[in-house]
């Protein structure tokens, strides 16, 4: 029987998960600059943030005790998830207080980077604000809009639509088929979209920014390029202010590497490649504000109406969102300024076997809805999203199990003699005596098979 | 994290008494003076906006004749409220936040906001005319107020399924004034229809009002025992919005001073004449109640008390 058809479910993890699968020493040296410090400290659940508070003064070990009777009972279960978080991100570690008792110190890099994001003091942020008055000096609505330009046109790229892709450059295309949104194809030198990227397309501009970075970090190492640095950048990024621009001096070489991956990514926006400054575009801002799950895409008014006889109006001209639109829906007529399509079961099957969930396609549809929609109090009416449910549902009917057929009995006899040995064992999954056929599931195969042949030789 | 879609807007509001600071500083050295105290706050504010990015801050200082915000300032040059008339405030809005170069490695947030307060607090202190009489009182209510209507504002403009939890903070070292208790109550009890949280953290005189504005709000009320200390009483007392604060130990809530003050002197008092019109409170008995215009016809009680007695006798 054939093997059930399980869809990879694109799982975006968040910064704390991420930094889970890094070793301790480069956590450490993560911790060597103020704003992963600032970034891993709002990542922390809220009691462990009091807890970094309370300690960041304190230069010796604090008794577990102590630290326990901070907490009301009631909420034993939260201090203990917040010490757990502590301690995998190697924020504090145990050291003995003088009396020999447990205790936690808080991470001495982390105490001293934070005390300098909080207090001052330190060195300055590489690459810090530029002196000199920009004569091309850019502001934020033109950055906005260069950033989601930018990150359209990988979108537009992922989608093969024509338009605006020819930007896309080989590390981009290399990140995009590592992390197996995309693949080659041996017949077509284009690479083609997966399952995973129908997903990925579906999700909000802010997760897809993240996501794509996670991807591209991995491969950052093979590039030759030092992860730490990397990634503090990144972070201090996000911490920095839009519509400013910022120098790049003092920056290493891996950095500027880095620097300019991040322009064609279009987080950051420079004039000229070998430009001395650099504007932080909101892709990068929205970053680290993203990551805790505040993400909505506020500056974008929505497009979408859904109706109860499952018509859609996408009131949009770019050819992209028509394209997701269409991962889901038949189009039925496209006017210059609106599209109008259906939503119908074959077309929701379909996105369904490519893997995309119906969670994802009315998350898509909700964070999409025009503002008329918002109004009301379900967002998309509820027969919408039940027979969406139910489509997927549909697909679930079928439960696939591994099994092994045996067939062509010589005699009723021998056929019964094993059904019931099967039937004992509790292995048999079918039987038809008419037809002398049946099956035992693949565990239950090995057993049946050496009872037939003792029965056999004797 | 737990609280996906909400800030918490923090309005401090600091007693910038010039009297009580001065007499506190020439009492006890420099252990306690204003630039200490305002390291503290501007440490424990950082902290506030580093907890979350969604975090919202506002500083007020109460003066000994007027409140002024620090920080935010207003965007347009010329702010229309008929509340604030002064000249200074004009002048002081149309001073530009220097821009800052970025020169440690404080995050550029931070430094902002620190230079915006050191730079406010200079204005406000060298500007200060000190014309006329000097209070050695702050002007507490007034600032609350302001802060109420911060509030009320930020709230409004909060966007769609945002949900902001605000709370006042009020670091106080001057006396208290039983002048203001009027329009500090009318403060008070809006805070509690609004749901705003006041704390106090009180760094000399007790503070009867601000006891009874934390116990009404359900917010905290400490007196700092030692003024070195004083950050980390902020950090470990005051940093936690309300909803964390139920799940930690803080210290206990003290006996409240439940004391009104009466209309007629202001004095603090434990047993009163209240008008049964508008009930106002009066130490003592007066015909014509001075709020309401209401007049009592009868005679004052003492002698209804001597009928009944020689009723009784006879």
């Amino acid at each position: 029987m054939a093997a059930s058809f399980t869809p990879r479910k694109l799982d975006c993890k968040d910064l704390h998960s991420y930094l889970k699968t890094l070793p301790g020493p480069v956590l450490d040296r993560l911790y060597n600059h103020p704003a992963t410090c600032l970034a891993v400290f709002r990542e922390l659940p809220d009691l462990a943030r009091q807890y970094v508070m309370r300690n960041l003064f304190i230069e010796q070990p604090v008794s577990q005790a102590v630290i326990g009777q901070w907490v009301v009972n009631k909420f034993t279960n939260e201090h203990k998830y917040a010490c757990k978080a502590l301690s995998e991100l190697r924020v504090w570690y145990e050291q003995p207080i003088p009396g020999g008792q447990p205790g936690w110190i808080l991470n001495q890099t982390f105490r001293n980077n934070t005390k300098v994001a909080l207090l001052g003091g330190g060195s300055p942020w590489i690459g810090g604000r530029s002196t000199t008055v920009d004569k091309y000096a850019k502001d934020i609505p033109f950055l906005d809009k260069y950033g989601q330009d930018r990150w359209e046109c990988v979108l537009h790229f992922m989608v093969g639509s024509s338009e605006g892709s020819e930007g896309v450059s080989r590390d981009i295309i290399e990140v995009l088929n590592n992390s197996g949104l995309m693949k080659v194809d041996a017949t077509d030198s284009n690479p083609l979209i997966t399952p995973a990227g129908f997903q990925f397309l579906l999700m909000d501009t802010q997760s897809q920014v993240w996501y794509f970075m996670l991807q591209y970090l991995e491969t950052v190492e093979h590039r030759g390029m030092d992860l730490v640095e990397c990634l503090s950048f990144l972070f201090q990024l996000s911490f920095s202010t839009l519509g400013q621009d910022y120098s790049t001096d003092g920056m290493s070489e891996s950095q500027l590497k880095f620097l300019q991956h991040l322009r064609e990514f279009g987080l950051v926006y420079q004039r000229k490649r070998k430009s001395q400054r650099y504007y932080p575009t909101c892709l990068a801002i929205n970053l680290a504000s993203g990551l805790s799950g505040v993400s909505s895409d506020q500056e974008k008014v929505g497009f979408i109406i859904v109706e109860t006889n499952y018509r859609i109006y996408a009131y949009t001209d770019s050819p992209l969102k028509i394209a997701l639109l269409a991962i889901f829906c038949d189009m039925l007529y496209r006017f210059p300024t609106m599209t109008v399509c259906n939503l119908s079961r074959t077309s929701v099957r379909e996105a369904l076997i490519r893997g995309i969930t119906a969670e994802q396609i009315l998350n898509f549809l909700r964070s999409h809805a025009h503002p008329k929609m918002l109004a009301t109090a379900p967002v998309l009416p509820p027969t919408i999203t039940d027979q969406v449910r139910l489509w997927e549902l549909e697909r679930d009917r079928l439960k696939f199990d591994d099994g092994v057929l045996y067939s062509q009995f010589n005699s009723q006899s021998d056929y019964e003699l094993l059904s019931d040995y099967a039937k004992d064992l509790g292995v048999l999954v079918f039987e038809n005596a008419s037809k002398r056929v049946m099956v035992v599931t693949r565990s239950g195969h090995d057993d049946v098979k050496k009872f037939w042949k003792r029965q056999k030789n004797s | 994290m737990s609280d996906k879609n909400s800030s918490s807007l923090l309005v401090i509001i600091l007693d910038t008494n010039p009297i009580w600071w001065g007499q506190t500083n020439s009492k006890s050295g420099a252990n306690t003076c204003l630039s200490t105290c305002l390291n503290s706050v501007m440490v424990f504010a950082n902290s506030h906006l580093m907890f979350s990015h969604s975090n919202k801050l506002a500083v007020i200082a109460a003066h000994t004749n007027k409140s002024c915000f620090l920080y935010p300032l207003p965007k347009e040059p010329v702010p229309i409220d008929p509340a604030v008339d002064t000249e200074n405030e004009a002048e002081e809005n149309s001073v530009k936040v220097p821009q800052i170069g970025q020169n440690d490695g404080k995050y550029e947030l931070f430094a902002q906001f620190n230079e915006t307060i050191k730079s406010e607090i200079q204005n406000l202190i060298f500007n200060d005319k000190l014309e006329g009489e000097l209070y050695s009182d702050s002007l507490i209510a007034g600032a609350m107020s302001m802060a109420l209507c911060y509030i009320h504002r930020m709230e409004k403009e909060a966007s769609v399924g945002e949900d902001v939890s605000s709370r006042i903070l009020v670091i106080k070292g001057s006396e208290d004034n039983a002048a203001q208790y009027m329009n500090f109550m009318n403060a008070v009890f809006t805070a509690q229809k609004q749901n705003v949280v006041i704390d106090a953290c009180i760094l000399d005189n007790d503070s009867g009002l601000l006891q009874q504005a934390c116990d009404i709000t359900g917010g905290m009320y400490l007196k700092v025992p030692q003024m070195s200390g004083l950050l980390q009483y902020l950090l470990w007392v005051f940093l936690p919005d309300p909803v964390m604060r139920c799940k930690l130990t803080l210290p206990p809530k003290a006996q409240v001073d439940y004391r009104a003050a009466c209309f007629c002197h202001r004095n603090l008092i434990d047993i009163g004449y209240v008008c049964s019109v508008c009930l106002s409170i009066y130490c003592s008995f007066s015909p014509i109640c001075s709020t309401c215009q209401t007049t009592f016809k009868f005679m004052g009680p003492p002698k209804i008390l001597k009928k009944k007695s020689k009723r009784l006798a006879s």
